[in-house]
């Protein structure tokens, strides 16, 4: 299939994003045509909604430190988002298109309220930025980026990755999200402090999904901090690619 | 109007930062800890806001309100976003205790000090209100809620100096309950108050300085006063040359009466030590009185024309590599990687402003050094970090001498700027080291390393072209210009006393650099400019002048820098360190399509000028000549410094005072012993730091820092390695990998074999991992870091820098290492006072070694860790071992050895060795399982850490012949700890054999939880100890020394 044929990815950079040029290479290593756009060249463009879904399956939105994290994490990148492309990313799902934020980008989801307006996400419980492994365990079968996997072992990389609901609706909005499968990904752990232990979600439609886990750092068995004990298995693909061909699959079926 | 907003966590939520705060005020004020019952950290925002109130309502509402996590207080401007009262109350009806009693510290940043948040929050409201507001000032700070029935004033103000603030860059208040509660911080007037005003009342005067009648005297005491650390060697120099006829003609002509304070200010930051290395480009005589020699050293010559020429640059010119594309000419040395990519690499030192600021002084190190590898060749993009940093012990007791900083506070503010230096930038911190000891108490030492990449060819170009031509526009981008760092380069250049200025300190922004790199790296694939370096030290004195030099020369016109705030003095803008910028030489034609590209990623410029060919460094103001600089003169004017060396001789060893005989002592205290090492500072766990550093972003990670077991559950246990793997190309397996070697314990017995050992350890570290070596195709470049006490004057200390570069020398060529890149700090010294008595503090001298290796097959990488229960152990290489200088003899005189010996290096066995595991000969080194270097506290604590992560134990049986002491915990050259599979063990040992690798069979590693140690049977008493691996994990984890 030639590049133009793909189905196409597009993955913001530019205000502190770092993680773009992984991100579209895990795309890539899973079937997709990933185009890396600066935040301000797709606004310049003024490229409405209709032009997204008529030229990109999905939209991602990779991690790092937009605007420093300097008013809470992912806070001025969703302002951006929301107010200079001021696309309905709903309308986008409901289209047949795909979302994934990672990390800074899921930050900036729940910030934008996509996950609802009774969740947030601030500092580790510990209050230190952390590197480290975890396990993570999909929950049900909503979420369309994580369709028939089991337990998965990722980096996470961030200082703040405690996702919160408002403690005076805690129950309700929980309860709400569990019957629509919205808590798609738990922690086998307690890295930060997440409510639930929650590690991502997903919208009503199970297409936008957040992780504060890094699936596109894990595509190569050599990521993975004990690969040396499996020396003979070096050339093996790492369990966070399958995040991205679930992602293909579904962006073939919607073409 | 103004307005203040005060946001804080709800009470229903834990609130980590002010749980960081109180666990530092426990460690530095127990007693005041003790009487805080309770806190909170809110953030505060101070604006003027020139639009109408309801979009200031609307704009702040969105920008600093979290619904679910916050409470925000703004007086009576917005009632919605409050809690029940509408302010503090709130927050102390919350509060455990009540009714408490509160107090609050609120923090402010000093007037032109660097504010992140505030340049974040401007961009904000520019954002949610779809139009610039060019005329809103924002300003940042925070504010320490503190509950406790006890606590007084005086206590507050403790917790502000040495916890909450740095009075440098931070004003502090202290706020009683009473008036908490009341709101007049809200009050319009009290807000203007508050918002940090940078009213200099400069003038845009240029001075000229007349130095021709001084005498000697005269002309030091004005270069001491104004800061530009100009010897009376080249005061005179300068004044001589101002006064030839043909320059005061020349200059008559331009209208340039006397020298101007612009142009002794240029001179001043061109030749200041830190620009120049006028001490390793120096004239050295160098004797020794005793004739001790290290083992196989060549003799040192008795004058030595620049240690640089003869030592660094001498060594790898006799190297001559082949994939050498550019080596001391730019602002890091570029190897070829493959025949389609190069890769750069280049360490910093940031001792002196870290000293001051620890955190600023670390955030703009680790930036400086991203910029120097964004600077480097046509411009490279860094892909990784490294950081060592050397302090004095964090449990230090003594009084401090006056204005200097407890090392924990040093180390916490170091650790935190590089945490966001680094991980800001997207940049992976993937190897560094943590060095401990009395002497960096007067100055620590901040090491930041960056590795760049980039094409071979750009834009039609080879990556290392450095070309101006005459017409290109200077344009410099990126940050603005301010007070900030004005005399970064020749403060550096002076020993740190209590009048070091503040406007040497500076804070980074690695967002506004973070848009300048991304912005570079996109110009740079257009081919949009011919030339880049970076602004450092010196600023656009340096920056423009070193440019200069490629065409020929440079006239520029500073008034049109864009300025942080107005009032600067023409030679503050030329000099200014001001963080986050580049500076360009652009070609005419494509001028308009790189300042638009800039203007679209959001990075401001600045075009001042042009390149010339003038063979004059010329800068205007506002049209008018204020400088004129012969750059033959700036450049090669600087006197040559004469230094003396004189080397006393090795001092003797130590005798140690035990009375323990041998072998008995030692089966009775080497369980102990072990356990103790492992706690040591200097080899404890570094995961609390590692961890807090991203190691892995840019998805190119293969081996990290730490090996981890387990991981993700409960039972992960981590362990060290050695040097770190990355795979910087997609499509090739082929990487790079990064090590680093720093001793300065044996600086104490010879500083030549401090520096062997150093270039020792940091090549077998790369080894370790998998580097390759040795083999026709291998790259091995190391860069050297050296920090000196002051040898000016001083001829010991000068003599230990002679003796350290030959020593490297040595190693380098031994090991067939070119030296890449480097950089020296030569005035490492505090002179200060300790209750009004004189002190004088001088590091111990410390050279760092960084090496960069490429491993053909990054499958072929390794860990140190044992794998499984039953795999062989051996001792790869030498098994001599000395004492002396080693960390048992700093936990332990009860050794009963007398006396205690050093080990020496023997290149020809290293050579083998090397050659071995880095694939040059044999075929079984692919079955090796884990590999870890023998260094600090010798043998057995290389061991105890292959088994540490994964909780095996280990049966151990000494080398014969060797005292046990020194065979278990002494420290030597060239000698690793490997694992093997016994169904390997049998080739693997014929191999060495017939290919002459010395090696001793250790042991096996067992299931247990035992590590079991005996001495060579045949020995003349045998021993035998064992100690259980947890409690080596649980000394080695050593909690609560850091935070």
């Amino acid at each position: 299939m030639s590049d133009t044929e793909k189905a196409k990815v597009l993955v913001l950079t530019g205000d502190g994003i770092n993680c773009e040029q992984e991100t579209a290479q895990a795309f890539r290593m899973a079937g997709f045509g990933a185009e890396i756009r600066h935040l301000n060249d797709v606004i310049a463009e003024r490229m409405r909604l209709e032009d997204l879904c008529r030229r990109y399956s999905v939209l991602a939105l990779p991690g790092g430190f937009s605007f420093g994290d300097d008013l809470t994490s992912g806070k001025v990148l969703g302002l951006k988002l929301s107010h200079q492309l001021n696309w309905d990313l709903n309308v986008y799902a409901s289209r047949g298109g795909l979302v994934l934020g990672i990390c800074n980008g899921f930050q900036a989801l729940i910030r934008m309220g996509l996950f609802g307006k009774e969740v947030s996400i601030t500092s580790n419980v510990h209050g230190k930025f952390l590197d480290t492994w975890v396990k993570v365990t999909p929950r049900g079968s909503q979420c369309v980026w994580l369709k028939g996997l089991g337990s998965l072992d990722l980096p996470i990389r961030h200082g703040e990755g405690r996702i919160v609901i408002a403690p005076t609706r805690k129950s309700e909005v929980l309860g709400k999200m569990q019957r629509f499968g919205m808590d798609c990904l738990q922690y086998e752990g307690d890295p930060n402090g997440s409510d639930e232990r929650l590690a991502g979600l997903c919208d009503l439609t199970g297409r936008i999904f957040g992780l504060m886990p890094h699936p596109e750092a894990y595509v190569r068995w050599t990521s993975h901090p004990e690969w040396t004990q499996q020396p003979g298995r070096a050339s093996a693909p790492g369990q966070g690619l399958a995040v991205f061909e679930n992602a293909y699959k579904e962006a073939i079926n919607a073409k | 109007m103004f307005a203040r907003f005060e946001v804080a966590v709800r009470p229903e939520f834990s609130d980590p930062h002010v749980q960081s705060i109180l666990r530092k005020i426990q460690m530095v004020h127990p007693a005041i800890a003790e009487k805080v019952r309770w806190g909170r950290l809110m953030d505060v925002c101070w604006i003027e806001f020139s639009g109408p109130r309801e979009d200031l309502i609307r704009a702040a509402t969105e920008i600093f309100y979290d619904r679910v996590l916050q409470w925000m207080f703004s007086g009576n401007l917005i009632p919605s976003a409050t809690g029940k009262h509408g302010g503090m109350l709130d927050i102390m009806e919350a509060a455990p205790n009540r009714p408490g009693k509160f107090w609050a510290l609120e923090r402010r940043f000093r007037g032109g000090v660097t504010d992140n948040v505030a340049r974040t929050a401007a961009e904000a409201f520019e954002i949610v209100l779809g139009k610039k507001l060019p005329d809103c000032r924002y300003a940042s700070g925070a504010m320490l809620l503190l509950e406790g029935d006890k606590l007084t004033e005086d206590d507050l103000a403790l917790i502000a100096r040495d916890v909450f603030c740095n009075e440098l860059i931070e004003t502090w208040t202290v706020i009683p309950e009473s008036e908490l509660k009341n709101n007049n911080r809200f009050h319009q007037e009290r807000i203007k108050g508050d918002l940090p005003k940078v009213l200099f009342r400069g003038s845009e005067a240029v001075d000229t300085v007349d130095l021709s009648g001084l005498s000697d005297t005269e002309l030091q005491e004005l270069s001491s006063r104004k800061l530009w650390a100009l010897s009376l060697e080249e005061m005179r120099a300068v004044r001589d040359h101002f006064n030839r006829s043909e320059v005061v003609e020349r200059r008559k002509a331009l209208g340039l009466e006397g020298l101007t304070d612009v142009e002794i200010e240029v001179i001043a930051q061109t030749w200041s030590e830190h620009c120049k290395h006028k001490i390793f480009g120096a004239k050295v005589n160098y004797s020794e009185t005793s004739a001790d020699r290290a083992e196989g050293e060549s003799s040192i010559p008795s004058e030595i024309d620049s240690l640089f020429k003869t030592t660094i640059a001498g060594t790898t010119r006799e190297l001559s590599r082949p994939w050498l594309l550019s080596v001391f000419s730019d602002n890091a040395g570029i190897v070829a990687f493959d025949d389609d990519d190069a890769f750069c690499i280049k360490v910093e030192t940031h001792n002196s402003p870290s000293a001051l600021d620890p955190y600023g002084g670390a955030l703009t190190g680790i930036v400086g050094v991203n910029r120097d590898i964004l600077g480097c060749g046509l411009g490279a993009k860094p892909i990784f970090n490294t950081d060592v940093f050397c302090v004095a012990p964090l449990d230090h007791r003594e009084p401090l001498p006056d204005r200097l900083l407890h090392p924990r506070r040093i180390l916490e503010g170091v650790r935190r700027g590089v945490e966001h230096g680094g991980n800001k930038s997207g940049i992976p911190t993937v190897n560094g080291a943590l060095v401990f000891d009395e002497r960096y108490l007067g100055k620590p030492l901040v090491y930041c390393g960056t590795g760049g990449f980039m094409p071979r060819m750009i834009a039609g170009r080879p990556c290392e072209t450095k070309e101006i031509q005459s017409g290109d526009r200077i344009v410099v981008i990126g940050g603005r210009v301010g007070k900030d760092g004005i005399h970064g380069a020749t403060f550096s250049s002076l020993a740190l006393d209590e009048s070091s200025p503040v406007s040497a300190v500076q804070l980074g922004d690695p967002i506004t650099q973070k848009r300048v790199a991304d912005f570079i790296l996109e110009a740079r694939d257009q081919g949009l400019y011919r030339a880049v370096t970076d602004n450092g030290a010196g600023g656009l004195s340096s920056s423009v002048g070193e440019l200069a030099q490629l065409s020929g020369g440079a006239r520029m016109d500073v008034s049109r820098c864009k300025l942080k705030y107005p009032g600067l003095r023409p030679f503050e803008i030329v000099v200014s360190e001001s963080q986050e910028r580049m500076t360009l030489a652009v070609p005419h034609e494509k001028l308009n399509s790189f300042l638009e590209l800039a203007e679209r990623r959001g990075v401001e410029t600045s075009e001042l000028g042009e390149f010339t060919n003038s063979g004059q460094l010329e800068i205007l103001y506002r049209e008018k000549l204020i400088a004129s600089l012969d750059l033959e003169f700036l450049h090669n004017g600087v006197p040559r410094l004469e230094l003396t060396a004189q080397w006393p001789g090795r001092p003797k060893a130590p005798v140690a005072s035990g009375t323990g005989g041998g072998a008995n002592s030692y089966e009775a205290q080497a369980a102990a012993t072990l356990i103790g090492l492992m706690a040591r500072p200097n080899i404890a766990s570094k995961e609390w730091l590692i961890r807090q550093y991203d190691h892995e972003v840019q998805g190119t990670s293969v081996i990290k820092p730490l090996h981890t077991v387990n991981p993700g559950t409960a039972d992960a246990s981590s362990g060290p390695n050695d040097g770190a793997v990355l795979k910087p190309k997609l499509n090739s397996d082929s990487g790079l990998v990064v090590g680093c070697g720093i001793n300065p314990k044996l600086s104490d017995v010879d500083p030549y074999l401090m520096a062997q050992s150093a270039v020792d350890e940091a090549v077998r570290n790369v080894l370790c991992a998998g580097a390759d070596f040795g083999r026709a195709d291998s790259v091995l470049a190391l860069c050297d870091n050296f920090c000196w006490p002051d040898p000016v004057k001083d001829p010991a200390k000068m003599a230990a820098l002679v003796r350290a570069c030959y020593g490297m020398r040595s190693a380098a060529l031994a090991l067939s290492a070119p030296l890449v890149s480097g950089k020296d700090s030569m005035k490492n010294d505090f002179r200060g006072k300790l209750r009004g008595q004189p002190v004088t503090i001088s590091v111990p001298p410390t050279l760092l070694m960084t090496a960069v290796a490429k491993i053909s097959d990054i499958r072929l990488s390794l860990t140190s860790d044992f794998k499984r229960p039953g795999d062989l152990i051996y001792l790869l290489g030498s098994d001599s071992f000395g004492l002396w200088g080693s960390e048992v003899m700093a936990t332990n005189s009860n050794l009963g050895y007398v006396p205690m010996r050093v080990a020496e290096p023997d290149w020809n066995l290293a050579r083998k060795v090397y050659s071995w595991l880095g694939g040059a000969m044999g075929r079984e080194r692919s079955k090796l399982r884990s590999l870890h270097d023998v260094s600090d506290g010798g043998l057995m604590v290389a061991v105890a850490e292959c088994l540490i992560a994964r909780g095996y134990g280990a049966q151990i049986t000494l080398p014969p012949g060797r005292d046990p002491w020194e065979a278990s915990f002494g420290e030597g050259f060239h000698a690793f700890v490997a694992s093997a599979s016994e169904a390997d063990a049998f080739n693997m040992e014929a191999e060495w054999m017939a290919l002459e690798v010395p090696f001793v069979h250790l042991g096996v590693v067992t299931s247990s939880d035992r590590l079991e140690v005996t001495t060579a049977s045949g020995a003349a008493q045998s021993a035998r100890w064992s100690t259980s691996i947890k409690q080596v994990r649980s000394a080695w984890r050593k909690s609560g020394y850091w935070e």
